[in-house]
């Protein structure tokens, strides 16, 4: 067990750590202070992207987080973050493909399992949402759940990822006896350092 | 002595952008240093190892508890002890994380345990998240850190699952169990915290929710709701004692819902066995002159010694004691009526300007995440949290 962490990488602390470069390098956007504290309310995802040695490109990793981010990791080490322009552009790029019947991810033309950037933005959790304008034509296209799953680097982030987005389950048991609620009700954080919790 | 490295301090701005409100204490005075800890690897791994091997005697303490029915003399609440035995007898309880407090580990000091805060222990956010940003604004190697924490939760969530097996099967074997969170309103530091937790079994794969306490649904025979969805897991940011006292039927109420096995609480009741400070009495019984171990007994040593309350938080009510047991230093508070345990005095490790140190090392199934506070003999609400870096790296 080796307990530094050897990877240098936000990508360990998720959506936080996102939020934490975002803000180091000063480009958190006005009017989010909230970000973090409504980080539960998971609506996009957090993508890492791997380039290939053969010029192709593999999701690394990625999670739910209250804003859609994709981290693109080159082969010489560096990561950067796609701006909302260049997703828009290669999701564009990749519709027009797909109306062309020569994308990868719905045709048939994939042969060495490679895919371009495009491709893997919209195999990811994050083309998924910016792309909806095209998920009909997309999502229901058998080959795509295909290519989707060997878009990703190994077997098990393509389950974690499906687990992570799986829609709640059908819930909402509905009770019949009456519940009680408002305990602590009339207390609250009772000093500056939070003294309610604390140690 | 203990080595800092002086480095350009986060912004305030910046940290408000990502949640950290708490950044300045009452006395207006940074919360958060402008310097680092330097920590040699052999030093991380110490305190690791040190973690590791009190968790194994906190658990063996516990056991000794349980079987002789001791929780009378650890100030547990009466109304507790059936949730504290049922948690513990069966592993879905499973234990999320809490903080050890050490005194020494640098500079060839030994390493003493002062306490451990396993139910709801604080610093999450300055560990896991914080003193990493310090090492990446300064430009330092942000992986030089004795820092697994936030990557330690999101495993120890799937263990929920899991339990002792391989993470990965996490997917194989989840069934879309929830997790609700919870805190009291009016603290922000506790919102964030259990905000943070929320984010981290959010990325393990658990669906999950937030509802400060007063709007949670409790109900014997149905379990714990938010309006009118169920819950299997609550998370509560609130001490198991507090429940029990101010909140006696909510006790009660949760020991029917364990019983009927309707949901799962974190951190598990047993956790408030480790939480007592009387523990440390049973630890010295159970292992006598242990290197982590400082003496504690329930009446006065002979030594120079801390007197601290059962259940105390922030250094309220502690005492530092002569060998005859006059006071040499006194810190006020509202713990005051607790039962006392009385512990060796360790010395906290002083930099060049003779502050002092304590280390924490949060445990979240292992040893994971080091950080340090800083202040004077009885450390209080007014520490401060310093961050540390890998000394090799620099």
């Amino acid at each position: 067990m080796n307990i530094i962490r050897k990877t240098s990488d936000y990508a360990v602390a998720g959506g936080i750590g996102l939020l934490v470069v975002m803000g180091l390098q000063g480009c958190e956007q006005k009017g989010d202070e909230a970000a973090f504290t409504k980080a539960s309310q998971t609506q996009g995802a957090f993508v890492v992207i791997g380039e290939e040695p053969n010029g192709g490109y593999t999701i690394l990793d990625e999670y739910p987080s209250d804003v859609t981010r994709v981290i693109l990791r080159t082969l010489d080490g560096n990561e950067r973050i796609l701006s909302d322009a260049e997703l828009e552009a290669l999701v564009a790029e990749e519709a027009k493909k797909i109306e062309a019947g020569t994308s990868a991810l719905t045709g048939d033309k994939v042969s060495s399992g490679s895919m371009g950037l495009g491709e893997i933005v919209l195999a990811s959790m994050a083309g998924a949402m910016i792309g909806s304008w095209i998920g009909g034509r997309l999502f229901n296209s058998p080959a795509y759940q295909q290519q989707r799953q060997s878009a990703y680097k190994n077997p098990q982030t393509y389950s974690r990822s499906v687990n992570s987005f799986q829609k709640a389950r059908a819930t909402g048991t509905t009770s019949s006896t009456p519940k009680r609620s408002g305990f602590f009700g009339s207390s609250g954080g009772t000093s500056q350092t939070g003294a309610v919790s604390g140690g | 002595m203990v080595e800092t490295l002086h480095v350009k301090p986060l912004t305030q701005e910046f940290l408000e952008s990502i949640g950290f409100w708490w950044h300045t204490d009452p006395d207006q005075t940074p919360y958060l240093t402008d310097t680092l800890v330097c920590v040699s690897e052999a030093e991380a791994n110490a305190y690791y190892e040190a973690a590791n091997t009190a968790y194994e005697m906190m658990v063996a303490g516990a056991e000794h508890v349980i079987r002789h029915n001791l929780f009378h003399e650890l100030g547990i609440p009466f109304n507790l002890v059936e949730l504290i035995r049922d948690s513990w007898e069966n592993d879905v309880h499973w234990h999320l994380y809490g903080r050890f407090d050490f005194s020494g580990g640098l500079g060839g000091a030994p390493i003493k345990l002062i306490e451990f805060n396993a139910d709801t222990p604080t610093a999450l956010y300055e560990t896991a998240i914080i003193q990493w940003a310090h090492l990446k604004y300064n430009g330092l190697n942000e992986a030089a850190q004795f820092n697994t924490l936030y990557e330690a939760l999101k495993e120890n969530f799937k263990r929920l699952v899991v339990f002792e097996g391989d993470t990965e099967a996490f997917g194989r074997h989840y069934e879309g169990w929830k997790i609700l969170f919870s805190c009291m309103g009016g603290s922000i530091e506790d919102e964030v915290t259990t905000k943070l937790l929320q984010a981290a079994a959010n990325e393990a794969g658990f669906h999950t929710d937030f509802a400060f306490v007063d709007a949670v649904g409790f109900n014997d025979e149905e379990g714990i709701f938010k309006g009118e969805e169920q819950f299997e897991y609550w998370f509560k940011l609130i001490p198991w004692e507090a429940i029990a006292v101010e909140e006696g039927t909510l006790a009660l109420t949760l020991e029917n819902i364990i019983k009927n096995q309707k949901a799962i609480i974190l951190n598990p009741a047993y956790t408030l066995l480790f939480q007592s400070k009387g523990m440390l009495k049973i630890l010295w019984e159970l292992f006598p002159d242990h290197p982590l171990l400082l003496e504690a007994r329930f009446e006065p040593l002979h030594v120079k010694q801390v007197q601290k309350p059962m259940f105390g938080r922030e250094g309220a009510n502690v005492h530092i004691l002569d060998a005859a047991g006059h006071p040499v230093l006194e810190k006020g508070g509202v713990y005051g009526h607790h039962p006392k345990v009385f512990q060796a005095y360790a010395p906290f490790m002083e930099d060049g300007n003779k502050e002092r140190y304590q280390a924490g090392v949060f445990f979240a199934y292992e040893g994971c995440g080091l950080g340090f506070r800083r202040g004077g003999e009885i450390l209080d609400n007014y520490s401060k949290f310093v961050g540390h870096v890998i000394k090799e790296s620099l």
